[in-house]
């Protein structure tokens, strides 16, 4: 039986599920989805039909900037030359 | 940001934009998913022995330090005064959702009581408060809204779980039968994504034992048996073209409402139109966030996100205004 993580060990581990990044960012699941479907969420992944491991700080992190730039009305092609990503 | 266990993640979906006040068919529902889900969660934290199929439940599960009180509230009546009482897991989840009137109100106060505490549900005007007939006549309605992040967070969260590739966890397969039982699955889920819902759900039941044993178990009965016949016929339609956005668009326990809202006048501007709703919800106590303007606005209301649409009702003179409508999934 595998259980849910509580608050306390997702924030001591190194990697979180998407599940987890949505809890700890208060962020929607299509958005994550989204920013990560457009290699703005960097992830890894042993096999393809496994779940995507993220690294909490460097996500979390990231996320926190999105949210920054957008809230200052910048479009997702600007965030992402902002994020240092080749369109 | 406190851990919730099972049953209070639940009820904070379950109890949401439910009248607080009366026992609706709808809240009936979500009373015995809630009572099953406490199950569930002594379940999943041990509290019940296991002897070859059979789930032993003894007394002094009640008799820890810090006793929850909703717990005891669904527990006490099963166990009545015996030493242990023990059934399947079947058993058990029957037992519990079908449990009386008078002790469901009983859990649902107990319930509601520890989200109050914490600050994750309150009671506010009903929406249905703010339509011109119910307006007009001075009915107070009261609902239940959970408070919007901690909802947000939790149905985001299930909605990740269940979606993305990969295991999942004990609770989020309990949690997807709950949601089942509860009929609450359109409120979450686009149509498109009910059928991956559903594959997954054939994916857990072959890999985990937990959801082997859980999927077959039915709790709805009673008045649901004639619901689910009439879901059967409305299934037998929807399989027509035209009758394929049936189900999606009435589900048969509905949780939102259509509400009517009048205007002063015939706004030719739908800024103004907008304003003139927000006023009112505003002035019952809901919180609104406009989400796209526009000729039809889509605005959320609390938890769940309206279209509102240019409408006139005829009384002895149309009376014009707008119409909120639920747009799914909730």
């Amino acid at each position: 039986m595998s259980r849910q993580r509580s608050m306390e060990t997702i924030l001591n581990s190194e990697f979180v599920s998407i599940g987890e990044l949505v809890r700890l960012t208060d962020s929607r699941y299509s958005t994550l989805k989204f920013y990560t479907e457009e290699g703005m969420l960097p992830f890894e992944q042993a096999e393809e039909n496994l779940t995507r491991r993220y690294n909490r700080e460097v996500t979390v992190a990231r996320i926190l900037l999105i949210k920054e730039l957008k809230a200052k009305g910048l479009s997702i092609p600007q965030i992402k030359d902002t994020l240092g990503m080749d369109q | 940001m406190t851990d919730l266990k099972l049953a209070q993640s639940f009820s904070l979906m379950a109890l949401n934009a439910q009248s607080s006040l009366h026992m609706t068919t709808v809240k009936k529902v979500a009373l015995r998913s809630m009572a099953a889900a406490v199950i569930l969660e002594v379940y999943l934290d041990g509290g019940f022995a296991q002897t070859e199929n059979k789930l032993v439940l003894k007394n002094d599960v009640l008799d820890s330090s810090r006793p929850i009180l909703y717990r005891e509230a669904i527990l006490k009546p099963l166990l009545r005064k015996n030493d242990q009482v023990e059934g399947e897991l079947k058993w058990w989840l029957t037992r519990a959702s079908k449990l009386s009137n008078k002790k469901l109100k009983k859990f649902e106060h107990a319930i509601s009581d520890s989200l109050m505490e914490e600050g994750l549900l309150e009671v506010i005007p009903s929406l249905l408060g703010s339509d011109m007939y119910f307006d007009s006549s001075g009915v107070e309605i009261k609902e239940y809204r959970s408070n919007i992040e901690a909802y947000t967070r939790t149905t985001e969260n299930i909605r990740a779980e269940i979606l993305e590739e990969g295991l999942v966890t004990d609770e989020i397969i309990c949690m997807l039968w709950l949601l089942r039982e509860c009929g609450c699955m359109h409120d979450f889920f686009s149509r498109n994504e009910l059928e991956k819902v559903n594959s997954r759900m054939n994916e857990f039941y072959q890999s985990s034992l937990l959801a082997k044993s859980l999927f077959p178990i039915q709790i709805r009965h009673g008045l649901e048996l004639g619901i689910k016949q009439f879901l059967r016929m409305k299934k037998k339609f929807a399989m027509t073209y035209v009758g394929s956005s049936i189900n999606f668009f009435f589900p048969m326990l509905e949780r939102s409402q259509a509400v009517f809202i009048e205007t002063e006048s015939w706004f030719t501007n739908s800024t103004q139109r907008l304003n003139e709703v927000i006023k009112r919800l505003v002035s019952y106590g809901h919180e609104v966030t406009v989400l796209e303007k526009g000729s039809i606005s889509t605005i959320k209301i609390d938890n769940v996100v309206y279209e509102a649409a240019p409408h006139f009702v005829m009384m002895r003179v149309p009376i014009q205004g707008v119409r909120l409508v639920p747009r799914r999934p909730i």
